[in-house]
């Protein structure tokens, strides 16, 4: 019964990651047949300027994006972890973000940041403070596309949150008798429970928001001004399909998989020895 | 702690005369104080949280109400300079305009059917998958279970680029065919994973007795694990269903006639046939949102119903997949604080 699954997974991801290898060293324009080209893809697009600046906007962007959304989950999950009264609606407003659909999230976000009609610009007007141009700018778009990312925290405080409810009363319990005062109960009990899961967290946010980028840079960006925003994903998307370069596009995801290929193994041996403890 | 003591310390050194009489102050009025100190302290605090917690939920619901501000501007006219919580002028209007501006409906009709059959097609294979994972023996279980967390750390917008490729060489460019084929894995790993996780928690007593009464695999699954997993499979609809919805890159690269386009990529067509006629675009975004809020909020309110009859008081609550247990929301546990 479990045919179609593992059918499934061998035709649409294991045949595919093994096809982009072999894709990352021919030409191929998807209309003749592809020819051997060795390595000479990788040294075209290390050549190319706009490939170091990709990479080192993705870097930036991962790499601030991830961290401040595992942050603002944890922030989020201790404000909205106690059950009362109205913190489902609280909870449901900050998921709602989560589900809402990628292209309309991204759409939504432009408008929220138009530089003349925004309601961001006019509430920072409104309040007298200096409103940038955001997405325009070449210096501040990135950093938009970085607030845009961080502010979806919805999955991860839903995680924190569960993960914070197997901790057993028991240990709770222990440090009321002993006096230990809110601050000190969080930093000793609290954290070091949720710490795999925010490891956990934070290695999975790093390696979506490199690849769930495609979509905001698309609609929001279109890579610029200038290059400001244009990331590896964008910059594959661009040479395969707009110059039919899909060698070079491969060549390129191959960089993208040595980048997130070290996380998500880490994050696999981390869940591998997890699963084993929970399972003995 | 240390700061708290100071005060008192500083007072007593003030008034008293000797410094040790000072330190031990009778005993009736630091009693007194530290009540004092408790209520008030606990009061704030928690009424700090309370208007944390509200400013925090109002901060992500005002995207949402901006949208629907911008979606009943009136078109032509000029946006408002000044902050607008309530439309100048409400124009209904914008929300039959777009249907006639952008072939909106056919795009809808296009994603209902995607969205519909990948549902479909994901709830036979993951919960396939996910019974065979429950009944496996434990080696080709450990396996299995292990792929699919894999396939959970890859993200399937990782491999687009070979899947087009695969797909062009199947002549399956431009057809539904390559935006359902997820659902061939279950659409997400998790999926398969939440009914291996439900289906799990079925003793095997059951299963016994009825292969007595001759019963096969298909029946068990059919008759037994099913019925019993109903939760995980409304979760599962929604999240498979939405998934299709929402979907922009797999219509992006794999179609290319206008009239297959789906929802998704229909916005980014109005997006580019006028970028600055912000309300009839903010209104299509309404358009393609209500549909998926609307069933994430059912789901919470029927799993919340469900959860508070069956899983209440189970055992193996804990077991129980995130989205099951955030939904039905935590009763077992009152405040810890």
């Amino acid at each position: 019964m479990a045919a179609p699954f593992v059918f499934g997974a061998l035709l649409l991801v294991v045949l595919p990651a093994f096809l982009s290898f072999a894709l990352a060293f021919v030409q191929y324009d998807a209309l003749s047949p592809p020819t051997w080209r060795g390595i000479e893809n990788f040294a075209v697009i290390f050549r190319r300027e706009v490939f170091w600046i990709a990479l080192r906007n993705t870097l930036v962007f991962a790499f601030s994006a991830a961290p401040l959304q595992a942050l603002g989950a944890l922030m989020i999950a201790l404000l909205l972890h106690p059950e009362r009264r109205g913190v489902r609606v609280h909870r449901a407003a900050v998921y709602l973000t989560s589900v809402l659909p990628d292209v309309a999230y991204a759409l939504i976000w432009l408008w929220l940041l138009n530089p003349l009609y925004g309601p961001i610009n006019l509430t920072l007007a409104w309040l007298g403070l200096p409103t940038p141009a955001w997405l325009v700018d070449p210096r501040t778009a990135l950093a938009s596309l970085v607030i845009v990312a961080a502010v979806r925290v919805g999955e991860g405080m839903l995680l924190l949150i569960a993960a914070w409810r197997t901790a057993p009363d028991s240990i709770y319990d222990a440090a009321q008798i002993d006096g230990a005062d809110r601050l000190r109960t969080f930093w000793h009990i609290t954290l070091p429970w949720l710490a795999p899961w925010l490891l956990l967290l934070l290695i999975r946010d790093l390696v979506m928001a490199i690849h769930s980028s495609l979509t905001p840079v698309i609609l929001m960006t279109g890579g610029g001004p200038g290059y400001a925003t244009t990331l590896l994903p964008f910059l594959m998307y661009e040479e395969a399909f707009t110059h039919l370069r899909l060698g070079e596009a491969a060549a390129m995801m191959v960089v993208v998989f040595a980048l997130i290929g070290p996380p998500i193994g880490l994050a696999g041996w981390l869940t591998r020895r997890w699963w084993r403890e929970d399972a003995a | 702690m240390q700061r708290r003591k100071t005060p008192q310390r500083a007072s007593g050194a003030a008034t008293a005369v000797k410094p040790m009489q000072a330190l031990s102050a009778p005993f009736g009025s630091t009693a007194l104080q530290r009540i004092v100190r408790l209520w008030r302290r606990k009061r704030i605090g928690r009424l700090l949280r309370h208007v944390l917690a509200w400013s925090v939920a109002a901060l992500y619901a005002a995207p949402l109400l901006w949208l629907l501000v911008a979606s009943l501007q009136p078109v032509g006219q000029p946006p408002p300079r000044t902050l607008a919580w309530f439309p100048q002028g409400v124009a209904w209007s914008n929300y039959l305009e777009i249907f006639r501006v952008a072939p909106l409906g056919r795009q809808i009709g296009n994603s209902l059917l995607v969205s519909v059959a990948g549902a479909l097609i994901t709830l036979l294979t993951a919960s396939w998958a996910g019974f065979a994972m429950s009944r496996l023996p434990a080696s080709s279980r450990r396996w299995l279970v292990g792929l699919a967390l894999l396939l959970m750390l890859i993200p399937s917008s990782a491999v687009w680029l070979p899947r087009y490729v695969l797909f062009s060489g199947m002549g399956l460019l431009d057809s539904y065919a390559a935006l359902v084929a997820p659902a061939l894995l279950g659409t997400r790993s998790l999926l398969a994973l939440m009914y291996y996780w439900s289906f799990h928690r079925i003793s095997c007593e059951i299963y016994d007795s009825a292969s007595l009464d001759g019963a096969g695999v298909w029946a068990l699954w059919r008759r037994i694990a099913l019925p019993l997993a109903r939760p995980t499979t409304l979760a599962v609809a929604v999240l498979a269903f939405t998934h299709y919805w929402s979907d922009f890159v797999d219509p992006l690269l794999f179609l290319k006639s206008t009239q297959r386009f789906t929802i998704a990529v229909g916005l980014r067509m109005l997006q580019q046939m006028d970028a600055t006629n912000w309300p009839l675009l903010m209104a299509a975004v309404v358009v393609m949102v209500a549909p998926v809020l609307v069933l994430y909020l059912l789901l919470q309110i029927i799993l919340d119903k469900d959860a508070s009859l069956h899983l209440r008081s189970s055992r193996l609550w804990r077991d129980a997949p995130i989205h099951l247990q955030l939904s039905a929301g935590s009763r077992t546990k009152e405040e810890r604080r």
